[in-house]
């Protein structure tokens, strides 16, 4: 056997020993508080919720809203990444303002742009604004990275820009670019749900809330755990991708 | 007008503190099929000479020739191998030495053809699959002379193109050019500061002032051209090492004065 399956092995082990020992302690202080739901209950509303077609509605536009956010995230975080990777003049003139942009609480922004994007198309841009900045610093880090010398020989043969584009340029990032993707994905997530727990008709922010205000636990509990579950699952998928770029 | 034509090569660079001369008007040529290198201190402009001949730098006064065309940008006829490494880290070797070739639109066919060729003439044979981390300082430039060659420019520039490696692997890669040179006889022009390099490699030196750059000897390298390391305990050799460090130590000392005065 060699160690990398022993290690794989031991890491199951212990993720699996961990699981029991939360559900455990879960199962311990369901006991103690009826505001806590026991495991049993949690799971059983999380089954029966996929039954419901309004429940079934909320998940899709949570997930249509985060797939959105996702997309034009990492579109809008490498497009402005790119050019303060690449241009001096627009790091001069841009990183000060995005780095205090970068610094404001985004939530805060939510009522400002409510009425300038309607309650559906709010969550949305809020969730780029989360998923923005990890794409944008990764990818403009990234640049800055590439050694010069791989500029020099782009142009000793002679490559146009749309060859040094693909064939060194994303290649030299890949690294920080995934990581930057995989970071936007769960914070996708964040600024929607965020936002739904604000104002919204439908999703899963929402459910949660609502859950909370009408005493169901148990469904709050296991809307809260679909989500974790979904954020992360696309995260060890793309964390795998990652190493094996590597 | 075959080989490379330097005619009367200014280099200058402002900067606020004021205006540094690179190069002050060179005039030399190299013969077609000829290998010259260009020898002299650190800071003497001699890159910045290859960066002109190469298109990557503009000259401020003066032209280059090269087969009988002007340079007036980079160039696919001109192939450079730099002192830096330059593998792309996520090709592997045969991806490497194609890159060159991708670049230029050959097509698929005749590019592995000509992979394979050069991968064979620098000696990697075996290693077309490896990816350059898991390869030597000294295998990676092996790769970058590869993909320079397979492109088959009509001249060859290298900067210091074994700087970065030990002294075993500069001697052993130097005598390894010299006899690709033997095989393709392109014309080449060779970079350095390791003045037994030159004399081992070269038909010819130039040997370069220090600041403001230009040539102030020529010497021809009259040893025979089948020559290998063991070259280096001749006589004649010692007499030709002698002849060029006279010339440069001179100029290296006016480096050294101007480092500490300044």
């Amino acid at each position: 056997m060699t160690t990398l399956t022993k290690l794989r092995q031991s890491q199951f082990v212990g993720a699996v020993v961990l699981a029991l020992l939360a559900s455990a302690i879960w199962q311990i202080s369901s006991g103690l508080s009826f505001v806590i739901p026991s495991p049993a209950a949690t799971a059983e509303a999380f089954v029966q919720n996929f039954a419901d077609p309004r429940y079934l509605r909320d998940v899709g536009e949570t997930a249509q809203a985060v797939a959105q956010a996702f997309i034009i995230g990492i579109l809008l975080g490498g497009a402005i990444g790119l050019l303060l990777g690449l241009s001096a003049a627009a790091r001069t003139w841009l990183e000060p303002l995005l780095i205090a942009f970068n610094g404001v609480p985004k939530i805060v922004l939510y009522p400002v742009l409510l009425p300038v994007f309607s309650l559906s198309g709010s969550k949305i841009v809020m969730g780029v604004l989360f998923a923005l900045f990890p794409v944008l610093i990764n990818v403009a880090v990234g640049v800055r990275g590439i050694p010069p010398v791989y500029w020099k020989l782009g142009r000793t043969v002679q490559a146009g820009k749309w060859q040094l584009f693909v064939h060194i340029l994303l290649p030299a990032i890949r690294l920080p670019l995934l990581t930057g993707v995989r970071l936007a994905i769960s914070l996708a997530v964040v600024g929607v749900v965020l936002a739904e727990f604000f104002a919204t008709r439908f999703g899963l922010g929402r459910v949660v809330l609502q859950a909370y205000s009408h005493g169901e636990y148990a469904q709050m509990v296991s809307t809260i755990l679909l989500l974790i579950l979904a954020a992360f699952t696309v995260s060890v998928l793309l964390w795998r991708l990652e190493r094996r770029v590597r | 007008m075959e080989g490379i034509h330097l005619n009367d090569v200014h280099v200058q660079f402002d900067h606020p503190s004021g205006i540094t001369i690179a190069v002050d008007g060179v005039t030399q040529q190299v013969p077609p099929r000829s290998f010259v290198s260009i020898v002299g201190p650190s800071g003497c402009g001699k890159s910045t000479l290859l960066a002109v001949i190469a298109g990557l730098q503009p000259a401020t006064s003066g032209s280059v020739d090269i087969n009988g065309r002007r340079v007036t940008g980079p160039d696919r006829d001109i192939g450079v191998v730099f002192q830096e490494d330059s593998t792309l880290p996520w090709r592997n070797v045969r991806e490497n030495v194609e890159f060159a070739m991708q670049m230029a639109g050959v097509s698929k066919g005749e590019r592995a053809a000509k992979a394979a060729a050069a991968i064979e003439l620098v000696g990697l044979k075996g290693f077309e699959n490896s990816y350059p981390a898991t390869l030597s300082g000294g295998m990676r430039q092996r790769v970058a002379l590869a993909r320079t060659l397979a492109l088959q420019p009509g001249v060859v520039l290298m900067d210091e193109p074994f700087a970065a490696l030990d002294q075993q692997t500069r001697i052993f890669l130097g005598a390894e050019v010299r006899r690709i040179w033997e095989q393709t006889h392109q014309t080449v022009l060779f970079v350095t500061h390791d003045i037994s390099e030159a004399i081992l490699l070269s038909q010819q030196i130039w040997v370069m002032s220090y600041r403001p750059g230009h040539v102030i000897d020529v010497i021809d390298i009259d040893l025979p051209d089948e020559r290998d390391a063991s070259i280096v305990s001749s006589p004649r050799f010692n007499e030709l090492h002698n002849r060029v460090w006279t010339s440069l130590q001179k100029e290296s000392m006016r480096g050294f004065q101007d480092v500490e005065t300044a």
